[in-house]
């Protein structure tokens, strides 16, 4: 009974886990959220944000960008990015 | 005290002075020159410069002063944080890269880089491949070279950089405006003159 609960969870714990480190992968990729950054700023500057919604953006983006870059270091050993 | 230098980019030999406030606010912009080569600069007190949007645009405010100022130079940029101790370690790295630098200014003498977006509206159908066939086709015959950029954002349907000669400026221009007309759901963001750098490849190895 052990042995077939054990096989039975298998796949399902491999389905998590790569679910989990795509989450990982997007949620702390540097590169992502510098586009974004870029985004922002074309948009600012062809005048569809105003300068709050730009500033607003920008911080939010450069405080996800700074805790991306932190957690890339701390994560580098456990997950692969693969791009 | 501000005894190291920033550099910004390499011209033909020339003596002159720019006033106006580079990187850190430090100016004026001077010439440091070796043989046939004169690198511009200003004085820096540190050695690591931070990449703040204000450095970054002094940065490519210089360069283009340094262009456009009187009859105009050519310029081989270099990359954004090039610092030097002093004068002597910046002309051994002009004599060790006279050849890559002399080559360079051949490359893009007498021309400038111009930025080309073309932004679609939310709504729009515009597609990529479409709009950066026609777009190119048009663009480069007015053009000595073409670089594509990142397309970091879905809107983003086309950007590119040109290399124009100065004389070609205007007809470019002109060329870009009729662009807005051939598509009215779209945005086009004409930026420039720059530094080309996207059309030099000058490796700077040590400090």
């Amino acid at each position: 009974m052990f042995l077939l609960d054990d096989i039975l969870l298998w796949p399902i714990r491999n389905v998590v886990d790569v679910l989990h480190s795509l989450a990982v992968q997007e949620m702390y990729d540097p590169e992502s959220i510098q586009s974004d950054i870029k985004e922002t700023q074309l948009l600012y500057e062809l005048g569809e944000l105003d300068d709050a919604e730009y500033e607003e953006r920008r911080a939010r983006l450069e405080a996800e960008l700074d805790a991306a870059e932190r957690a890339r270091e701390r994560l580098s050993d456990k997950v692969v990015v693969q791009r | 005290m501000s005894s190291h230098l920033y550099a910004y980019g390499v011209v033909e030999a020339e003596d002159f002075e720019l006033e106006m406030e580079g990187v850190e606010g430090e100016g004026p912009a001077e010439t440091v020159t070796y043989r046939s080569l004169s690198a511009v600069v200003t004085p820096i007190d540190e050695m690591d410069v931070e990449r703040t949007d204000e450095n970054t645009r002094a940065h490519d405010e210089v360069l283009r002063a340094v262009m456009t100022e009187g009859a105009g130079r050519t310029v081989v940029p270099m990359q954004f944080g090039m610092t030097f101790k002093s004068a002597r370690p910046l002309k051994s790295v002009m004599r060790g890269g006279r050849r890559a630098f002399r080559k360079a200014l051949m490359d893009v003498d007498g021309a400038v880089e111009l930025g080309v977006k073309v932004v679609a509206d939310e709504d729009s159908t515009l597609d990529r491949e479409t709009v950066g066939a026609d777009v190119s086709e048009r663009l480069v015959a007015l053009s000595d070279g073409e670089a594509e950029n990142d397309l970091y954002s879905d809107r983003l349907v086309f950007n590119r950089s040109y290399l124009v000669d100065t004389d070609e400026q205007d007809a470019f221009g002109d060329a870009v405006s009729d662009l807005e007309a051939e598509y009215p759901d779209a945005i086009v963001q004409y930026t420039g003159p720059w530094a080309p750098y996207n059309f030099v490849d000058v490796e700077i190895g040590a400090k």
